[in-house]
């Protein structure tokens, strides 16, 4: 009886790390396919048309990279938005 | 009227509980859960915050969250349009656990905490500002917010008057003096979000002389830092932005080498790089205080980010800048927003009047007599019990002027990272051996980073070389002064290289047993001041409960425990629980 309890729960968690590694790999490949056709499509097409999305540049001739914020007290709605 | 804070999801989660206007409980998520710097939801944290008070979440009429989720995911898609397709192993290593946890807080907040009223989400550089000012003793101060990143903002500054907030300039994402650091201590072989002060305590073994340290120079190619203190970082010698490592090929090529690797031995060229970030770190950081004075014309300057736990610059700024004061609370980086979140709810958002200053740390749990006593009995651990304050305070003095190494557990547990006279090892500063001896054989850390010093706030000015009027932040051990040059010889173990000591001043309406066992020590010794260390070992997060104190001592050179009245002797206690050095991390 206790050998077939353990039969079970090893079968049971081998199942769990089998689903676990499937679950990797479809995530990955999902993912994958995001990356290649979402990201890199809009990538491709924005340095095409010179669009950047980080400014990475270093100019000698600016005087200040201080950039505005204008953070201030707001109506408490605006508060409850993740954004 | 009850406002909780909460951050987690990045390093140090943490929360906060404000009682009508007053912090009256703050844990990091890492002292409960036991892994240091844990980024989960801070579940245990918020549950202790709650009972505390004796309330459960229906009583919390507002729960505030660290940063705006969207706003960062945001910034985290551009990096990854940007870098394509350098960032295909990174997108799909971190894209996971935005769809899972840092997308859905909202959702995890209500099923974790059962909560159905409203979550306010506050600006993260916002949520630092608020947790130094608006607990500050200013009612008006400048405010420089200095960290890795938030959103999109690494740094930022604005002025604070009353109870409102006005962050007025940012420098945004890549250019980050905090990435800039932490880039360097990975090069160094440390680990990122953790060592920083690290490199900090290395610093002083290195060239500090601009003119003939080499990597200065070379670290001066890769910033671009205007007169007013805004910078630039040349982003090709870093990888951080579309990578797992922070250092490029390019960087490693300038520096002259390869990454280090984790634990190896730090030679003259590690030591003189770490001078040079460390320098540059100061260079950004005083054009920049400058440069909030002109702007705001405010005598009082609040920091908070991780920048602002460099303790080093922290104690050169009123003298680099013309700023009069100066104040920063315990817990500077992303663990102290939970406080910022509650306050600025409280304060800035409800209109609140500010009635609160942040005195001191011990926002952590802490526990009765009773409750200690009962625990030493179920586990039969053998210990005997102090008569009284006055037996304690000597006996204990006895054992560190005798070279003893002590465990010191009292009140509540420390808000932020540095221990403070609560969950403390204490020992003799004047005993020339002890450095080695706690690195060794009670912390097992590097042999080069140095010990602090506590002593009471009437002593600082005698032993060190001070601004005049003591900076409140001494309070929390975030300023390095250097000690004069009489007392080095006396206090070895608590003297850097450069003749400086990360100094911990006490007030006794703060901590009195701390207070008067450091004046008893110094009627014994002569020299007031004692070795306060953290309580745990290398990698491991400060004790937290009476069993992880004992757990420590235990599996340490720590020779004593005091514990409330009680004090255990580790050699009554035959058995070690654990062996630490095997569990001794980065």
């Amino acid at each position: 009886m206790n050998s077939l309890k353990q039969f079970f729960s090893g079968f049971k968690k081998g199942m769990y790390d089998f689903g676990q590694n499937i679950a990797i790999i479809i995530n990955s490949a999902l993912l994958l396919i995001v990356y290649l056709v979402g990201i890199g499509l809009t990538s491709i097409f924005a340095k095409v048309f010179g669009k950047h999305f980080l400014e990475t540049k270093i100019s000698k001739k600016r005087e200040t990279y201080w950039s505005d914020l204008n953070i201030k007290k707001k109506p408490i709605e605006t508060y409850y938005r993740q954004f | 009227m009850y406002v909780l804070g909460i951050s987690c999801y990045h390093h140090d989660s943490s929360a906060a509980l404000l009682k009508d206007g007053k912090i009256v409980a703050g844990a990091e998520e890492e002292r409960f859960t036991r892994k240091k710097h844990d980024s989960s939801f801070p579940i245990n944290a918020i549950n202790y915050c709650l009972k505390n008070q004796g309330i459960t979440i229906n009583d919390v009429d507002y729960v505030g969250f660290y940063e705006k989720p969207l706003l960062k995911f945001e910034r985290v898609l551009h990096q990854h349009l940007e870098m394509f397709p350098l960032s295909l192993k990174t997108f799909l290593s971190s894209i996971p656990s935005w769809m899972n946890q840092k997308l859905r807080v909202m959702r995890t907040i209500r099923k974790e905490l059962k909560y159905k009223k409203d979550v306010l989400f506050i600006e993260h550089h916002l949520a630092h500002a608020a947790s130094s000012f608006l607990v500050s003793p200013f009612k008006k101060s400048a405010i420089l917010t200095v960290d890795g990143v938030g959103e999109w903002t690494t740094t930022a500054y604005g002025i604070g008057k009353d109870s409102d907030i006005t962050l007025m300039k940012q420098i945004k994402f890549p250019h980050s003096i905090g990435l800039l650091y932490s880039a360097i201590t990975a090069y160094l072989g440390f680990s990122v979000n953790n060592s920083e002060y690290k490199v900090m305590g290395l610093a002083p073994y290195g060239d500090m002389n601009k003119k003939t340290n080499p990597y200065y120079k070379k670290l001066q190619r890769i910033i671009d830092i205007k007169e007013d203190g805004s910078y630039r970082l040349d982003m090709s010698y870093f990888s951080f932005h579309y990578a797992d490592r922070m250092p490029s090929k390019k960087l490693c090529k300038l520096l002259r080498g390869p990454i280090s690797k984790r634990d190896s031995k730090m030679n003259q060229r590690h030591k003189d790089i770490a001078a040079a970030v460390q320098l540059v770190t100061e260079d950004i950081l005083t054009k920049m205080l400058n440069h909030v004075y002109n702007v705001t014309k405010c005598e009082n300057i609040v920091m908070a980010g991780g920048v602002a736990l460099n303790s080093v610059y922290n104690g050169k700024i009123l003298r680099n800048s013309p700023f009069k004061n100066i104040w920063i609370q315990p817990n500077a980086s992303d663990g102290g927003t939970s406080i910022g979140v509650a306050v600025y709810i409280y304060n800035t958002i409800l209109g609140k009047k500010r009635d609160y200053i942040l005195k001191d740390a011990y926002l952590g749990p802490s526990f009765t007599n009773k409750q200690i006593k009962n625990f030493l009995d179920k586990n039969k651990i053998n210990y005997s019990e102090f008569k009284n304050e006055k037996e304690l305070i000597g006996k204990t003095a006895k054992l560190i002027f005798d070279n003893n190494v002590v465990g010191w557990f009292q009140y509540g547990m420390e808000w932020g990272p540095r221990a403070l006279g609560a969950r403390s090892i204490l020992a003799n500063p004047c005993n020339p051996n002890a450095q080695e001896l706690l690195n060794t054989k009670v912390k097992h850390r590097e042999k080069f980073r140095p010990f602090a010093p506590v002593v009471c706030k009437d002593d600082a000015l005698k032993y060190f070389n001070c601004d005049k009027q003591l900076p409140e932040p001494t309070d929390f051990m975030l300023m390095v002064y250097p000690i004069f040059k009489e007392w080095r010889n006396k206090i070895p173990s608590v003297t850097h290289v450069d003749g400086s000591g990360r100094l911990q001043t006490i007030r006794r309406e703060q901590n009195h047993l701390c207070y008067d066992l450091i004046k008893e020590f110094g009627k014994l010794s002569k020299t007031p001041v004692l070795i306060n260390t953290s309580f745990n070992i290398r990698g491991e997060p400060i004790v937290c409960t009476p069993y992880d104190a004992y757990k420590c001592m235990m599996g340490t050179g720590i020779d004593y425990l005091v514990i409330d009245k009680f004090l255990i002797k580790r050699e009554d206690n035959k058995k070690d629980m654990w062996d630490s050095e095997k569990y001794a991390k980065d």
